[in-house]
């Protein structure tokens, strides 16, 4: 058992529990639970798991994510998705017809792209697939960059934070899980959904955060 | 005989602290520690590419650290730039964070610490050491525990706590000996001994090390929880 509640801080190497079974974000020595990270307590049951606050993105398999291309070849596209490992588009996951060597013309530098990770091979490369209509190429619009160990907080439980922003602002919102945000719509209502992104991205760790944002959305 | 400290502490008392993280927007992490006249600002990058590429490593990630002392960081100007003491500490600093951080989480990929000393009154490598950690922490690094490092020794016979530059050039004979701690493990990561010491007075130093390393562990972690309790006052 532990003494910990929701929304406690702890920082890494501080005792959780003695005895038990850690979740995620914890780690066991000598039979004891341990933090791995600085960040935010998150009960479930009796297990207890540590969010980070802070952290770079770790590709997983079956992730959204967008990104940039940063370089064409002959059979695939090169993406930067604020990751330490090289980034491809095989031709061979994507759902549409295209030539190779006339990638350019589908998808050039600087574009923007919603993808999935397709797969995290063991020597560390990750392919990304565009198998479905559902990923696209984006129009460049505003995008927003936030922690990604943020990005739960801002999704909500089942979508609730984001359906908040997106009924209340009328924005097209497509949340990337590597902490990239695309936005789409008129520019006053662009900047209310950015303001909005940034209260979760400042207030994360406020156990208030939904009347917050929906104060912020309706006060303007 | 050396009966009273220079700045009438006691043997076994540090020198006022400071600590706070976050102030450094660019980097994902970063801290600053202060301890008496000592201060060393601290800012990590990272997981990141690994360049050059050949420091790549299969099974974990490379920590390459920078220590550097500003050039007004000490009395008579020293030159910019890494020299040979910058680069062994640099060194030091590499293996005890390796310790404390899950490297095996991130193979084939680099963390970056860059710590720069912006003034110095002994001790620099331990404040270094500590404001890394906390920057580490602050990036959201999976780490083992914090490292708490503090500066014990001995001056003419007795056994001291956190020397200052005055105690290290004590005409009697100094012993410096830099220790740090995952304290939580119990566990030393960085010992090293400048002088000459007795195995008898070598244990009480590492003892009065340990006390004054939890001791600076409590303000780390109070550090970085401040920022946090305190926003969500206001």
């Amino acid at each position: 058992m532990t003494q910990f509640k929701n929304y406690d801080i702890v920082t890494p190497g501080e005792l959780l529990a003695e005895g038990g079974i850690g979740g995620e974000g914890t780690y066991m020595e000598q039979e004891k639970v341990f933090s791995k990270y600085f960040g935010m307590v998150s009960m479930n049951g009796n297990i207890i798991n540590i969010r980070p606050l802070s952290g770079k993105y770790v590709p997983e398999e079956g992730d959204d994510i967008i990104g940039k291309i940063v370089e064409v070849s002959d059979k695939y596209w090169t993406v930067n998705i604020d990751v330490p490992y090289s980034t491809r588009i095989d031709i061979r996951d994507v759902g549409f017809r295209v030539a190779p060597g006339d990638l350019a013309s589908i998808m050039d530098v600087d574009d923007l792209v919603y993808a999935k990770i397709e797969r995290v091979t063991t020597n560390r490369t990750v392919d990304l697939g565009m198998r479905t209509p559902r990923y696209t190429k984006l129009p460049s619009k505003m995008i927003a960059k936030i922690d990604p160990t943020k990005i739960p907080r801002l999704i909500g439980k089942e979508g609730s934070m984001i359906n908040t922003i997106k009924d209340a602002t009328k924005c097209d919102i497509i949340v990337g899980q590597n902490g990239i945000i695309w936005v789409n719509g008129p520019k006053e209502q662009v900047d209310l959904a950015l303001m909005a992104i940034n209260l979760v991205n400042d207030k994360y760790y406020d156990p208030d955060l939904v009347n917050r944002v929906k104060e912020l959305l309706h006060y303007v | 005989m050396y009966e009273e400290r220079f700045d009438k502490r006691k043997f076994d008392e540090l020198r006022p602290i400071e600590a706070e993280t976050g102030i450094i927007p660019n980097a994902d992490g970063s801290a600053r520690f202060r301890i008496g006249n000592t201060e060393a600002i601290a800012a990590v990058y990272g997981p990141t590419e690994v360049k050059p590429k050949h420091l790549e490593k299969l099974d974990r990630a490379v920590i390459m650290c920078k220590y550097d002392m500003m050039s007004f960081s000490v009395p008579d100007r020293a030159k910019p730039g890494v020299d040979r003491r910058d680069m062994e500490i640099g060194e030091v600093i590499t293996n005890a964070l390796n310790r404390a951080v899950m490297v095996e989480e991130f193979p084939k990929s680099m963390i970056g610490v860059y710590v720069y000393v912006t003034q110095a009154d002994a001790g620099t490598r331990c404040a270094s050491l500590t404001a890394a950690s906390m920057a580490c922490a602050d990036a959201g690094l999976p780490m083992r525990d914090l490292i708490a490092a503090v500066a014990a020794g001995t001056v003419g016979d007795s056994v001291v706590l956190d020397l200052t530059k005055e105690e290290e050039d004590y005409e009697g004979g100094t012993t410096d000996v830099p220790i740090a701690f995952l304290p939580s493990k119990n566990e030393i990561v960085l010992l090293q001994l400048d002088g000459a010491v007795s195995r008898e007075d070598m244990k009480k130093v590492i003892e009065v090390g340990k006390v004054g390393a939890l001791k600076i562990y409590e303000i780390e972690k109070e550090a970085l929880k401040r920022r946090f309790s305190n926003e969500s006052k206001s």
